[in-house]
């Protein structure tokens, strides 16, 4: 499915001393088996863009009968579209899988089990059968890594916080979703933990889900994993580029704010050494081009 | 804070705003004694004239008050109806069977009415010209006197004022979690009473746990820093009472003698 956005606004709280202007015109597109990066700094308009892609936000015209004249808003997650009122909000949830920002925190089952089935059981046409909702939890609970016979009973709350974030993803994806959409999925974990999750979601995205969309404020995570990247300043989109282009702009993110990938600082201190390095700002990318580099001189 | 709850500080500068607090509460606590006190259409008139002078003077846009009333409408108009239907009277307009609509059931339903909304309002321009930090700072300033008899008065305070701060990052929390929820197909907006209030389940129990996280942690920060090791605590900001507040208590004392003077001489020509 393929998302496509044009001239999206939102404002928070219109018409009063607290409006804010959190999304201005935004236009982007995002193709069916991207592994979408969204960065930019806090109160960019990351995570209310994000919110519209599932219905979370609704855009005001889909909640009233008429469409207001010159409203020029266009979303549209492959055969939905989000500006009508008719569009089916649940059948697009079950298609938009959604992790936010500290997933664990909408944990509230007594058992793993239980809370990884919740979405399952909501997002069935008819009730499923012990079988089926067995069958779906145990692959959910098993493609995040975790052992499922020792952790099906266990209360959500006894396990650790990594673990714990698993499950919470296991509780979004076990509805087989196509697009997964996460706000700061490695935020607060420790670095390997960071490293587990991001594996994690590559494993996801070569099986589960086709399409992949993070948003993020560690650039390292970015370079490394996304085949195209959006940044996001002030509710507006700057760019959309593939990693290898954008870390190239290296003053124009530094101007708004923005970190680089360790590896672009290293190729701008190079730079400086008179050094070039052609390379596309992943670890492994960076340490061919500097062998290469090296064999030639 | 992306959604703003009704009765919330409303953010503007303005005569009402920069009075002291106590003055504020006693002028509240003071209205609705008169308020339940009045018998007569006229205290409720001069009630009224006097909280529309206040509410002009707030500088508060008179919608966000409308939208107070909003809020208890409902009650309002279930207890003017039953009111009206069932209130016995001499007067009779219109009867049926035990129902009846009677001159005085009329009054009686408006005046309730008017009663109910005067109190609503008022309230509303408390909350809406205090910061709840002055709220409590001036329920504690009131309440002093209580600590002679070894009455917590600051503990109880500090409580209300924990309470109040953390209604909206409770209602921001819960929002996140009702939208997590809701991302996994709960259905939280559809079906009957019934259905709702047990969609509602996973929302309350993620909540209360999120609550609970919090308080603790509020508690050690609290800790953290000292809290309550020193036996009297110093204020950053010291209430003072200045010309605005001496001109306002003016008000509430004439509002006060002209409500008992209704009272005493019920007559009285105006």
């Amino acid at each position: 499915m393929r998302i496509v956005v044009e001239n999206l606004t939102h404002v928070y709280n219109p018409k009063s001393p607290f409006a804010t202007t959190a999304l201005s015109g935004v236009s982007l597109s995002i193709e069916e088996g991207d592994f979408f990066g969204i960065i930019g700094h806090t109160g960019s308009g990351k995570s209310t863009f994000v919110q519209h892609l599932n219905g979370l936000i609704r855009l005001p015209s889909s909640l009233k009968r008429k469409k207001k004249k010159g409203d020029n808003t266009i979303l549209k997650v492959g055969e939905f579209d989000l500006t009508r009122k008719k569009t089916d909000f649940r059948a697009l949830r079950r298609k938009v899988g959604m992790v936010f920002q500290y997933p664990e925190n909408q944990l509230f089952a007594e058992t793993v089990f239980e809370d990884v089935a919740f979405a399952y059981r909501n997002f069935s046409e008819k009730k499923p059968t012990d079988q089926e909702l067995e069958e779906a939890v145990r692959e959910a609970i098993t493609v995040v890594g975790l052992p499922y016979e020792s952790v099906k009973n266990a209360s959500p709350f006894d396990l650790s916080g990594g673990q714990r974030r698993r499950v919470a993803i296991a509780g979004v994806i076990v509805a087989k979703p196509e697009i997964l959409v996460l706000d700061e999925p490695a935020a607060g974990l420790d670095p390997h933990g960071k490293k587990e999750i991001m594996d994690l979601l590559h494993t996801l995205h070569s099986s589960w889900c086709k399409t992949v969309v993070i948003v993020s404020h560690d650039m390292d995570e970015v370079a490394e994993n996304c085949t195209r990247v959006a940044v996001f300043a002030e509710g507006k989109v700057l760019c959309v580029l593939p990693p290898k282009e954008l870390f190239r702009r290296s003053e124009e993110l530094l101007r708004h704010g923005l970190d680089l990938p360790l590896t672009a600082k290293v190729c701008n201190l190079l730079k400086e050494q008179g050094v070039e390095l052609d390379c596309d700002y992943t670890l492994d990318g960076f340490v061919k081009a500097a062998l290469a580099r090296g064999k030639d001189t | 804070m992306k959604d703003v709850s009704f009765g919330q500080y409303y953010p503007v500068k303005s005569f009402v705003h920069s009075l002291d607090p106590r003055v504020k509460i006693l002028f509240l606590i003071v209205f609705i004694t008169v308020i339940f006190v009045a018998k007569e259409f006229l205290a409720l008139g001069i009630c009224a004239a006097v909280l529309l002078i206040a509410t002009l003077f707030s500088r508060i846009p008179l919608t966000k008050f409308l939208r107070a009333v909003r809020g208890i409408l409902f009650l309002v108009l279930f207890t003017a109806t039953l009111n009206l239907i069932f209130y016995p009277g001499e007067t009779v307009y219109w009867s049926w069977k035990f129902l009846q609509i009677t001159k005085e059931g009329i009054l009686f339903s408006a005046f309730l009415v008017i009663r109910l909304v005067l109190l609503v309002l008022c309230s509303s321009l408390l909350t809406y010209t205090t910061t709840p930090v002055a709220l409590t700072d001036g329920i504690e300033s009131i309440l002093t006197p209580l600590t002679w008899i070894r009455f917590p008065v600051h503990a109880l305070t500090l409580v209300m004022s924990i309470a109040l701060r953390f209604i909206p990052k409770l209602s921001e929390d819960a929002g996140t979690i009702m939208n997590a929820q809701r991302a996994r197909g709960a259905k939280l907006d559809e079906g009957g009473p019934v259905s709702r209030i047990k969609a509602f389940v996973p929302v309350l129990i993620a909540l209360l746990i999120s609550s609970f996280r919090l308080a603790e942690e509020l508690g050690d920060a609290m800790e953290a820093r000292c809290y309550g090791c020193s036996k009297k605590r110093t204020k950053y900001k010291k209430l003072k009472i200045g010309w605005r507040d001496i001109l306002a208590f003016l008000v509430i004392a004439g509002l006060i003698a002209s409500a008992v003077l209704l009272r005493v001489f019920p007559q009285f020509p105006f």
